[in-house]
């Protein structure tokens, strides 16, 4: 429960985010298309990457922020993966460009990365952390 | 007619299996079904212990991280969908 917390907190904003973009500004984008990521996967993903730490902490020793930077190796692959099946991302020969308006040179993937990495730190360290430990669990 | 109500009757009988099955598969919840005390305080005051520890407890490092993530955004606006995508 306290793995899926943020993403379950992040899917309203997103449905507002869509909602305002594709009915009230009327954007021609299928921004649909990117919600299967974010609204059907990634909280499963931050739910097994919970459970999977439960089960791993006593072996690994691993703090729990360290744990949670770590899940965006798996998933910004795993995402790019769909939505470039989605249509949602476009892979070029110098950059990617994210719902045909966010272009990304491939010398920046790496930044882009670190700052996923530090968002996943502090939200599983602080966000995760808190709801562990008011349940009870860590 | 007679052929309607049987196969009815097999319909009711296949339900009541089902029932029967459903009730076998699931553990009955007994007389413990409902914790004997209300949980509710308790996790209020967890949350106050929680609250206690307040910002002062934060390290540097993280002050710093969320300082670069912040930057970052507002360096890069652009990229905040993509971020979302992924949260």
């Amino acid at each position: 429960m306290a793995g899926i917390l943020v993403p379950t907190l992040v899917l309203p904003l997103l449905l507002i985010a869509f909602i305002v973009l594709r009915l009230i500004m009327q954007v021609s984008f299928p921004i649909e298309r990117g919600l299967v990521f974010p609204m059907a996967l990634v909280p499963g993903l931050w739910g097994l990457w919970s459970m999977l730490w439960q089960w791993s902490r006593e072996r690994t020793h691993l703090p729990l922020g360290f744990h949670g930077a770590l899940l965006p190796l798996l998933m910004v692959p795993t995402g790019a993966f769909i939505a470039v099946l989605g249509g949602v991302l476009t892979l070029g020969a110098t950059s990617v460009t994210w719902f045909n308006a966010v272009t990304l040179p491939y010398a920046l993937i790496a930044l882009f990365l670190a700052a996923g990495m530090t968002a996943y730190y502090l939200a599983w360290k602080y966000i995760v952390g808190f709801v562990n430990r008011l349940l009870g669990i860590a | 007619m007679t052929k309607d109500r049987d196969q009815g009757t097999g319909v009711g009988d296949q339900e009541e299996q089902m029932k029967q099955m459903l009730r076998e598969a699931l553990p009955p919840l007994g007389a413990d079904a409902e914790p004997d005390h209300d949980l509710w305080p308790a996790m209020l005051h967890r949350m106050d212990e929680e609250s206690a520890r307040g910002a002062s407890s934060i390290p540097w490092f993280d002050w710093a991280l969320a300082g670069g993530l912040v930057a970052f955004a507002m360096i890069a606006p652009r990229t905040i969908p993509v971020i979302l995508y992924y949260l």
